[in-house]
C-alpha cells in the first residue's frame, strides 16, 4: 500500500537559515503519526510545505505521489488544522464553513454535520471574534473535516484546548484512524501524544532524528535508570554502599539516589542489613525522557548525526539513560 | 471559477466591508444631491444660468452617480479590500488551501470584483435617480427627462465601476498590506494623479481617471471631454492597468511563503 504522505529529502531555507534540512519520512495509511520535535525544529515549516503554503527549496512532499497543488479539489483529500488565528473576527462560524464549502463544491448539509462533529452547533451563528482559543481550534478542525478527507494534518492541535478538549481530540484522532484515515499530528510534547499515536517522526533542528513506532520507543524508555530512597539510617547505608562499591548521590539529609540499581538488587540488600526505608522509588525513563534526550542530545554540529536517515537501532547512542533527568514513573 | 465566485461572495457579505462602503457611497451621493439641488431655486431649463449644467443632462446624472466621479473610488476600495482583508485576518491560508493555484484565486477575485463594481454602479444609479429625481421634481425640474437619460449613462457607469474594482484587486494583490494599499490607492487618486496631470502635458488621457472618464462615454459615441481617448480605448487602458497589477500580484503571491 502506498504511503499517505511521503516526504523525500525536503529542505527549506529562509535566507541563511536552514529551517528544514534534507528531511525524509513517510506516513502510513490508516495510522496516526506523531510529528515531534521542540519548538523551532521545523515542524510547522514542513507541514506548510506539504500543503503548498511555503515554497520548497529542495526535495518533494507528496500525498499518494501527488503534490498538494496537483490534487483535484485538495480539501476533499487533505484536511489541515494550522494556527488558530485565521478567521475573520466578524464572520459567523457557520458562514466561515459555508465560504469554504462553496469554494470546494461541498454540499451545504456538510456544514451542519461538521459543526455537530466538533460540538459547535450551539454557537454556529456566533461571530468567530467572540470565540475562545479552544473554540477556534474546533472550528479549524471542522474546516479540515468539511471535505471528509482521508488524510489529516494537525499542527499542534491541542494548543488552547482544556483537558476535556484534549481528551476529546485524542478520541477524535483515534476514531479517524479506526475508519482508515491517516493522521499526521505535530506536537512539542510527546507525553501529550503517547496515547494517540502509532508511529513517531522525531525532528530536531530541521533534521530527522528518528522514525519508528511508538511501541519501539516505549521499549527503549522502559529501561531502568536507578533507585531513589529515603532512610533515617543514612550513615549506615553509606557505609554498606561504600564497601560494595556502588555509585550513589546523597540528595538530601535522608535521601539518596543510586544509579543503575534495580529493586531486585536493592530490596534484598536493605533487608539483609536491616536498614529502615521510608520510601523506595524505581526510576524508569519515561517516553518524554527518551524524547527529550533524543531532541536535546541531538546536536546539529555533530557530524555523526547529520543527514543519515536514522534507523531505530541508531537511537541507542543519543538516548543514553545516564544523561536523563530522573523522571519518576 | 463559479465556485470561487460564490465563495468570495459568501466571504464578502459576511464582513462589514461591502455594507459600510455602499453605505458611505450612498451618504456621499445623497449629500452631493442635496448640495447641488437645494442651492438652486429653479431647475426649469430657461432659468438656468448659461454654462451651468442642469441636472437633466447626462453629464450631471453621470457625476451624481459617481458622487462627482470620486464615487468610483468606492468600487476601487471594494476591489482592494477583497484581497487585503484576507491577508489582514490571515484567512488567505484557508483560501489557498481550498484553491492552491494562487493565480486562479486572483482571477476569481478579479471576476467577482468586476461583478461587485457593476452591482455598486446599479445601486448608485437607482439611488441617484430616486433621490435626485424627487428633489428635481420638487424644484420644478423634469423627473422624466432625468429618467430618459438612464440608458445613456448606465452602461458607461457600470463598465467604469467594474474596471475600477478590477484595478482594486490588482493593486491589492501586489500590496497585500491593507493599510498600505488603501493609502496608496487614495493617495494616487486624490492627490498624486492630479499633480501628475498638471505637471506632464498630455498625461490626462493616460492616467486611470482619464481612461475611466473616456470609458464612461460608452454610449455617447463622440468624446465630449477634450483630450481623452475613445471610450473603448479608455476601457482597454483601464483593463490593462488592472490586469497588469493582477498579473504582477499573482507572480509575487505564487512565490510567497504563507507562514
Amino acid at each position: 500500500m502506498p504511503s499517505a504522505i511521503e516526504v523525500q529529502g525536503l529542505s527549506k531555507e529562509f535566507g541563511a537559515l536552514r529551517a528544514v534540512d534534507d528531511l525524509s519520512f513517510e506516513v502510513a495509511p490508516g495510522r496516526v503519526t506523531g510529528f515531534l520535535g521542540p519548538n523551532g525544529s521545523g515542524k510547522t515549516t514542513t507541514l506548510r510545505m506539504l500543503l503548498g503554503l511555503v515554497s520548497i527549496t529542495d526535495g518533494t512532499a507528496t500525498f499518494g505521489g501527488r503534490r498538494y497543488v496537483e490534487l483535484d479539489h485538495p480539501i476533499h483529500h487533505v484536511g489541515a488544522v494550522l494556527e488558530a488565528t485565521s478567521f475573520h473576527p466578524s464572520r459567523r462560524a457557520e458562514d466561515h464553513l459555508k465560504s469554504v464549502a462553496l469554494g470546494a463544491g461541498i454540499p451545504m448539509a456538510r456544514v451542519g454535520e461538521t459543526l455537530d462533529l466538533v460540538g459547535l452547533t450551539d454557537v454556529a451563528r456566533r461571530r468567530v471574534g467572540k470565540f475562545s482559543l479552544g473554540m477556534r481550534q474546533r472550528l479549524q478542525l471542522a474546516t479540515a473535516l468539511l471535505g471528509d478527507p482521508e488524510v489529516l494534518i494537525l499542527d499542534e492541535p491541542s494548543n488552547g484546548l482544556d483537558p476535556q478538549g484534549i481528551q476529546w481530540l485524542r478520541t477524535f484522532i483515534r476514531h479517524q484512524a479506526s475508519i482508515g484515515h491517516s493522521v499526521l499530528v505535530s506536537s512539542h510534547l510527546l507525553s501529550e501524544m503517547e496515547e494517540t499515536v502509532d508511529d513517531v517522526v522525531i525532528v530536531s533542528h530541521g533534521k530527522l532524528v528518528l522514525q519508528t513506532t511508538l511501541a519501539d520507543l516505549a521499549q527503549q524508555a522502559g529501561t531502568s535508570t536507578g533507585m531513589r530512597l529515603r532512610t533515617p539510617e543514612m550513615g549506615r547505608l553509606r557505609g554498606i554502599l561504600d564497601a560494595i562499591p556502588v555509585g550513589y548521590v546523597q540528595t538530601g539529609d535522608d535521601t539518596m539516589s543510586i544509579a543503575g540499581a534495580t529493586p531486585e538488587w536493592l530490596g534484598p540488600l536493605a533487608a539483609q542489613h536491616q536498614i529502615v526505608l521510608y520510601e523506595l522509588v524505581h526510576d524508569r525513563g519515561s517516553l518524554e525522557d527518551v524524547f527529550l534526550s533524543l531532541t536535546h542530545g541531538f546536536d546539529a554540529a555533530d557530524p555523526n548525526h547529520m543527514g543519515a536517515p536514522a534507523a531505530p537501532a541508531a537511537t541507542a547512542a543519543p538516548a543514553a539513560p545516564a544523561a536523563m533527568p530522573g523522571g519518576a514513573t | 471559477m463559479i465556485a470561487i465566485i460564490r465563495s468570495e461572495w459568501m466571504k464578502l457579505r459576511t464582513t462589514a466591508v461591502p455594507w459600510v462602503l455602499t453605505g458611505i457611497a450612498l451618504i456621499v451621493n445623497a449629500l452631493l444631491i442635496l448640495v447641488i439641488f437645494l442651492t438652486r431655486q429653479d431647475f426649469s431649463t430657461s432659468g438656468s444660468p448659461p454654462g451651468y449644467t442642469v441636472p437633466h443632462t447626462t453629464q450631471q446624472l453621470r457625476n451624481l452617480v459617481g458622487s462627482g466621479f470620486q464615487g468610483y473610488l468606492f468600487a476601487l476600495l471594494l476591489g482592494t479590500l477583497i484581497v487585503t482583508t484576507e491577508f489582514r485576518h490571515k484567512t488567505v491560508t484557508t483560501s489557498f488551501l481550498v484553491t492552491p493555484v494562487r493565480s486562479l484565486l486572483v482571477a476569481g477575485k478579479l471576476v467577482f470584483a468586476a461583478i461587485c463594481g457593476a452591482v455598486l454602479a446599479v445601486i448608485m444609479l437607482v439611488a441617484t435617480v430616486i433621490g435626485g429625481g424627487l428633489t428635481l421634481d420638487a424644484r420644478g425640474g423634469s423627473f422624466s427627462a432625468m429618467v430618459h437619460q438612464i440608458p445613456a449613462v448606465a452602461p458607461g457607469m457600470i463598465l467604469v465601476f467594474a474596471l475600477f474594482a478590477i484595478l482594486g484587486v490588482g493593486v491589492g494583490s501586489v500590496l497585500t498590506n491593507q493599510v498600505a494599499a488603501i493609502i496608496v490607492v487614495l493617495g494616487w487618486f486624490i492627490i498624486l494623479e492630479g499633480i501628475l496631470v498638471s505637471l506632464v502635458h498630455g498625461a490626462e488621457r493616460w492616467v486611470p481617471t482619464g481612461a475611466a472618464i473616456a470609458a464612461s462615454n460608452l454610449t455617447r459615441g463622440h468624446g465630449v471631454d477634450f483630450g481623452l481617448f475613445k471610450w473603448w480605448q479608455g476601457g482597454l487602458l483601464m483593463l490593462f492597468y488592472g490586469l497588469a497589477f493582477a498579473i504582477v500580484g499573482s507572480l509575487i503571491l505564487t512565490r510567497r511563503d504563507i507562514t
